[in-house]
Formats: C-alpha cells, sequence, structure tokens
C-alpha cells in the first residue's frame, strides 16, 4: 500500500472500475464537509475532539460521520465524512473495499486546481477562495479548457489509513496491539525456557565431574550391577551389626551373655540373669523388635535376618 | 484472486501467525519444563547411584581389609588363639578361654571393619571364659 498505490478521483459521475489491485482514494467534496478554523489549540488530537461540535449545523443527523484534522497553515483544516456512504458508492463503482488504502481529501489539491479538471457531464473540480469546490460546468463556459491533473506524481501528505480495516474482521488498532501482546507473550515463554533449559547446567556439571572422577561408573547398567552386588551385603551386615549391638544393650551386672551365634539367617543369643532381671530384658528386647523368650533361668533373645 | 483474499484478511492472518508463535513459545516452554524435570531427575539418579556406589565399594571393597583380617591373630594373646586359617576370601578364626576384655576387643574389631559374617559363636566356657568361633568373608 502507500505510494505505490493507484490513486483515483472519486466523484459521483466517475465511471465503473475493474481492477484487482488496492487503491489509494481522493475524495472529491460530494463526499466530505469542509471546514477551515483558527483555533488555539496544539496538537491534532485535541482539534479532533473539538470537531463533532464544529460540524454541529452542517451534518445530516440521521448520518455517521467520521472526522479529520490536519494543520494547514496558520489554520485548521477539518474534514467530516461518512465512510459507510462513500464505500457504498465506491462498491457500486466496483471497487472493493478491502481495495481501498489510503483516503485522501481533494482539498489537498487546493494550489493545483485553480484551472479546474472536468469531472464528468456536468461538474467541474476548481479552487475558489483557497477551497476546492465542485463547480457547475455550464458557469465554465463551453470554451473552457479543462486542465488534466495526473494523480500519480501529486504530493499528498494528509491520508487515512484505514482501507486495510474494511474488509477485516479486526481492526487494524486492534489487529497492532494483539500482535503486540502476543508478541510479547512469546517472547517471554521463549526466555523462561531458555532460562529453565539453562537451570540444570550446574546439575550437569556436577554429574560430568563424578563421572570424570569414577570413569568406570559412567553407564547405568554398570552401577546398578555393582549396586545389586553391594547393597544387600551393606543391608544385611549393618543388621547383624545392629543386632549384635542391640543384644548388648540388654546385658547389665545382673546379666551376662551365655551365648551368641551369627549365621546368615538369624542372630540368636542366651542371656543368663536373675527371675527379675530376666522380664526386664524381655521388655526391653520386645521394646527393640527383637523376639525374646523365657527359657528357665535364661532368655533367648533372637532376630530373624 | 488467492493475493486479493490475503491482502483482505491480513490483520487475521498477522493475528493468526502471532497466535501461532504464541502457541509454539508455549508449547516450547512446556518442553523445556518436561524436559529439564526429567533431566533434571535423570542426573540426581546418576549423582546418587554413583555416590552410593563409590561409598559401597569403599566399605566393602576396602583394600586394607587384609591388613585387619590379619589383626584377628595378633588382637589376643597367641595362645588363646586356637586356629586360623584363610583360605582365598574366607577367614575361619577360633579362639578359646577369652575373658571380658579380650572378647570385647575382638567383637569391636568385627563390628567395626567390613567383614561379612558368615559365622560367629560365642559360648560361655566357665566362669568369665568365653570361647569364639567366627567364619568371616570380603
Amino acid at each position: 500500500m502507500g505510494k505505490s498505490n493507484k490513486r483515483l478521483l472519486v466523484h459521483k459521475d466517475m465511471p465503473n472500475i475493474t481492477t484487482n489491485e488496492n487503491i489509494d482514494i481522493i475524495l472529491t467534496p460530494q463526499f466530505y464537509t469542509f471546514l477551515k478554523e483558527e483555533l488555539g489549540v496544539k496538537f491534532a488530537y485535541q482539534a479532533k475532539q473539538i470537531a463533532p461540535s464544529l460540524f454541529d449545523d452542517y451534518l445530516d443527523k440521521s448520518k455517521e460521520y467520521q472526522f479529520f484534522v490536519y494543520k494547514c497553515e496558520e489554520y485548521w483544516c477539518f474534514f467530516a465524512y461518512d465512510i459507510d456512504e462513500m464505500s457504498l458508492f465506491l462498491e457500486s463503482r466496483g471497487l472493493k473495499k478491502y481495495q481501498i488504502g489510503k483516503i485522501f481529501f481533494a482539498q489537498e489539491l487546493s494550489d493545483k486546481l485553480d484551472n479546474a479538471i472536468n469531472l464528468g457531464e456536468k461538474t467541474a473540480l476548481k479552487t475558489i477562495d483557497n477551497i476546492v469546490a465542485l463547480v457547475p460546468k455550464r458557469l465554465m463556459g463551453s470554451k473552457y479548457i479543462y486542465k488534466d491533473l495526473d494523480l500519480k506524481d501529486l504530493s499528498l501528505n494528509h491520508g487515512i489509513s484505514i482501507g486495510s480495516s474494511f474488509g477485516s474482521l479486526i481492526p487494524l488498532k486492534q489487529t497492532v496491539a494483539i500482535t503486540i501482546l502476543l508478541t510479547i507473550l512469546s517472547t517471554i515463554f521463549i526466555l523462561e525456557g531458555n532460562r529453565v533449559k539453562s537451570s540444570i547446567a550446574d546439575s550437569e556439571e556436577k554429574e560430568e565431574l563424578l563421572i570424570s572422577k569414577n570413569s568406570k561408573l559412567s553407564s547405568s547398567r554398570i552401577r546398578k550391577s555393582i549396586l545389586a552386588q553391594y547393597e544387600p551385603i551393606d543391608k544385611i551386615e549393618r543388621l547383624k551389626r545392629d543386632t549384635i549391638e542391640d543384644i548388648s544393650k540388654l546385658l547389665s551386672s545382673n546379666s551376662h551373655l551365655k551365648e551368641l551365634t551369627v549365621d546368615e539367617k538369624k542372630v540368636s543369643a542366651v542371656i543368663e540373669a536373675n527371675k527379675a532381671t530376666i522380664n526386664q530384658i524381655i521388655s526391653n528386647a520386645t521394646k527393640k523388635n527383637l523376639t525374646a523368650k523365657k527359657e528357665g533361668s535364661v532368655v533367648r533373645v533372637e532376630r530373624v535376618l | 484472486m488467492n493475493l486479493m483474499i490475503l491482502k483482505r484478511f491480513k490483520n487475521e492472518l498477522i493475528v493468526f501467525i502471532a497466535s501461532i508463535f504464541v502457541i509454539y513459545a508455549i508449547f516450547y516452554k512446556s518442553s523445556a519444563d518436561s524436559f529439564v524435570k526429567n533431566k533434571k531427575t535423570d542426573i540426581e539418579s546418576s549423582i546418587s547411584e554413583i555416590s552410593r556406589v563409590v561409598e559401597l565399594k569403599k566399605v566393602w571393597k576396602s583394600k586394607s581389609i587384609l591388613k585387619k583380617i590379619n589383626l584377628f591373630k595378633t588382637i589376643v594373646s597367641k595362645n588363646k588363639l586356637e586356629s586360623f586359617k584363610k583360605r582365598g576370601q574366607k577367614v575361619i578364626v577360633k579362639y578359646k578361654g577369652l575373658n571380658i576384655k579380650e572378647l570385647n576387643s575382638v567383637i569391636k574389631h568385627i563390628m567395626n571393619n567390613p567383614f561379612q559374617i558368615v559365622k560367629l559363636k560365642i559360648d560361655k566356657q566357665g566362669k568369665e571364659k568365653y570361647r569364639v568361633e567366627l567364619i568371616c568373608k570380603w
């Protein structure tokens, strides 16, 4: 779109168009109402805010108008236009809404239209008192030589970029906002993903260091095989030792060890003691999850491994 | 005509592409999370396995085990050592007439060193006299 688009002067006597290309249009005063005011405002958005009230007495209240403002020398140039009326007219001439690129106003051509240009059988376009206006051709005289205006080379600076929103379900402003939001979200997710991925670098380094120190243990299969060999030994031998220690804690000055047997299946001890101490030994052994059984004047304590 | 459709729905197309990008980014983040979770579990498991293997080997495959086995010969006086037989990675030691102090020394030596106890038999033979039979391997 933009400068590369073809331009078209839009007036009610224009012929039908057959094109698939996008077109920048220049509206003639048939499609807009123009006001030129000297206002004490600095910015265009401020001027645009007061535009509806300026046009209060000039516009048809049953229609819905859009407003456009730009600074023209010491004045503000105000335009009111009915976008539906314009787009319906263009569609009737074969130009689809979505083909409309930028919209310009013929007022911008005021310095080029000292000599009128021909707009068809009945009207001409001419600058009168610095305002571009439609003039009935009968006022121009039959011998009037109309100017040929090459729209392609004209410098037009005040266009409205709303064409792209015509055929779309999503307006341009929302498209930009949504796209920016989604792009920011995407970037956050990707950065976060990268941060998460790099967060295991420390653990990987620790693993590599351990493997480099124990190169034979780099394979998980070897490690599992070694564990399968040593873990049962570690478990059973610790249990044997813990049991011997538990049995030794059952001994006191009133009791003494008569027999201790450790084999692959169990740890068993016979403790000699007086009657009162035997009960105490049985009670303490039970607390330590040892099986204790009184056998006459001795107690047999054991744990199955 | 296709180009015209693209131009007409340019805004929707831009939003669609941005949506695809955000879906890709969400997928990327989610796969990064799951990759890191799995990788972390793998690494932690490897580190724990290696550390455990090193620890177990250090305990149960101690290089100084032979020195400690030979100590059974000298831990009590010679006359109380009934027999000491070492075959391969197995030792059979028998003591007789050990007093409580000597018995405790022998038991302490067994308890504090990485011998695999195949058989330990302690019998009281008389007042404060013990007979010990030990078979262990390494």
